[in-house]
């Protein structure tokens, strides 16, 4: 029975090395080997290195993952790997070695689409999750409302139309030097900051469940150059004022689209929906308005294997091992 | 037991698989460097040959130098197959694999292989009874100055490798250099050439031949500004 199967689960779309082993409703391993450290002092990911990273961590990962749950490699029933949207140098290592690491145990290969990755993770813990429902997915590659009207029927409502809304936090913080990445760099800091103490624009786009991010970027960038010596303006005000303008564009559209699709079932993922106020605010917005709310916690939020093993055990899968090569673009379209 | 080389360095995607002797081999150009279909053509040599994966005693790996994603294509594959089958991985630089398999020639060799923008990785072999011993450390040179290199060096020498890929052939016409085979590294090159390699790393620390550091130049629309934020 495919519920009970062991399965090993890559992903490597970006900059986290990342290896889970599911069986069942159970997370046996869940790790992720981040490049954080490596990436910091460009203030960004740097592809190349990204991809040097991942070939060089991804077998010692491996291997400590099988170490500590104590399993058998031949235990395995499946293996999952993203097999994209993502950076392509870092795509094809986790991609490769799992299949062929697959090939080698003879057991099935399973790609799975990043989005559909995100997707799913909140099934990991909560298994009764159904849909329909309506996720916000915002990482620093990807901000979308997705509509799941049943499993393998996406309708992606909107999308960022510039930056993503990670990459809005990211710019910022290497503009201010808050550090990297961004998001919780600039989480850190508005501790305690007053969020209104700086007016901001929640930018609108034309077509009403897109959103867009450079604007913003751009009037805290003008706002900023134009702050005096006298005007004594605190880190953590102005952080925590940032912050809030990208939560509110965030909700209010998010909030829009729940109210015109009518779903009871709220979701989200990636790595901004680890963002402790964003979080607090789809909290609230669910409790108010009395729906469902299958957020994944912020561990597994963020990029991670665990979300490919439980789409693979639903069969949320895209292809086989007869696909030779990676994918440039999602499902979700 | 069966050995499997493999060699995805470059513009062709190769494997061949071994029973002391070759058994099956391919030899593919890949589509737009698109070397995805390795492990196809892997699965392909085993059901040929009927030999049973499990079987597989050894890899031999082109590490390089060559083309990046190509190179990690290889790693990952080997990688994953090592880690499955607890079998070791030969490392072969792919300089060493051309310049051995021109060894019959009483010239001196020069291995050319491509790394892209305009630049090749290149290596000085002198041929000794029974192989190559190297006569320079691998570098990495431009078109120009593989053209000084090449029209300086009075020495009759092979040049063995990716030559056809510089576009400018005129670097070609120098008369102490003639042009030979192989043009690029195949599975079989870097297997004869592992083969006689008796003391290989542990597979934990198999480094690829980059032979260049990252381009780490970032798309920078904000430059970090002066900002007066108070603590
Ligand atoms: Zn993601």
């Amino acid at each position: 029975m495919q519920n009970e199967q062991l399965i090993l689960g890559f992903e490597t779309s970006c900059d986290e090395t990342a290896i889970a082993l599911m069986k069942g409703d159970d997370l046996l391993i869940n790790k992720i080997s981040s490049q954080v450290e490596i990436h910091e002092k460009f203030g960004g990911v740097v592809p190349e290195v990204a991809s040097r990273a991942h070939a060089e961590m991804i077998r010692n990962l491996f291997h400590s993952s099988i170490n500590e749950c104590g399993i058998d490699i031949g235990e395995i029933d499946i293996v999952a790997s993203t097999d994209g949207p993502g950076l392509s140098g870092s795509l094809v290592v986790g991609y490769n070695f799992a299949k062929s690491v697959a090939w080698a145990l003879q057991k099935p290969f399973y790609a799975v689409d990043h989005m559909v990755g995100h997707l799913s993770a909140p099934l990991i813990e909560h298994p009764n999750m159904d849909p329909p429902f309506l996720s916000l997915l915002v990482s620093g590659g990807h901000t979308q409302i997705v509509f799941v009207e049943e499993w393998g029927k996406y309708n992606l409502l909107g999308s960022t139309i510039d930056d993503a809304a990670g990459e809005a936090f990211d710019k910022l913080s290497r503009f201010c030097g808050f550090g990297f990445p961004g998001g919780p760099a600039i989480q850190k800091i508005s501790e305690g900051g007053d969020p209104d103490k700086v007016n901001l624009p929640r930018p609108k786009t034309s077509n009403k469940f897109d959103y867009s991010f450079s604007g913003l970027k751009t009037a805290a960038v003008y706002f900023l150059q134009g702050l005096t010596d006298d005007d004594k303006l605190l880190k953590k005000d102005f952080a925590a004022s940032y912050q809030e303008a990208i939560v509110d564009s965030l909700m209010n559209i998010y909030e829009e689209a729940v109210n015109e699709t009518g779903v009871t079932n709220l979701s989200g993922g990636g790595g901004v929906m680890a963002n402790t106020r964003l979080r607090e605010k789809i909290q609230t917005f669910a409790e108010k308005n009395d729906k469902n709310l299958y957020l994944p916690s912020p561990k597994l939020s963020t990029d991670n294997a665990a979300m490919i093993c439980v789409a693979a055990k639903n069969n949320l899968t895209t292809n086989e091992m007869n696909i030779e090569d990676i994918r440039l673009s999602s499902v979700i379209s | 037991m069966y050995k499997l080389a493999i060699s995805t360095s470059g513009e062709y995607v190769s494997a061949a698989i071994f029973e002391d002797k070759l058994l099956s081999s391919f030899v593919s150009k890949t589509n737009r460097g698109s070397t995805g279909i390795l492990l196809n053509q892997i699965n392909e040599l085993f059901d040929k040959t009927k030999a049973n994966r499990k079987d597989l005693s050894a890899l031999y790996l082109d590490v390089g130098p060559g083309y990046y994603t190509g190179l990690r294509i290889g790693l990952s594959v080997s990688q994953g197959l090592g880690a499955v089958l607890g079998i070791p991985i030969i490392p072969v630089n792919g300089l060493d694999a051309l310049a051995f398999a021109a060894h019959t020639s009483h010239r001196k060799i020069c291995s050319l292989i491509d790394i892209k923008r305009s630049e090749f990785a290149y290596c000085e072999y002198m041929p000794v009874p029974g192989g190559v011993t190297r006569e320079s450390d691998p570098q990495v040179i431009s078109v120009e100055r593989l053209e000084i290199k090449l029209s300086d060096d009075v020495d009759k020498k092979l040049l063995v490798g990716n030559w056809d890929l510089i576009e400018n052939k005129k670097i070609l016409t120098d008369s102490n250099t003639k042009l030979a085979e192989p043009r690029f590294v195949t599975a079989e090159n870097i297997y004869n050439v592992g083969e006689k390699i008796k003391d290989y790393p542990n597979f934990n620390k198999i480094n690829l031949e980059y032979m260049r550091e990252p381009d780490v130049t970032l798309s920078k629309d904000s430059l970090s500004g002066d900002v007066k934020l108070y603590d």
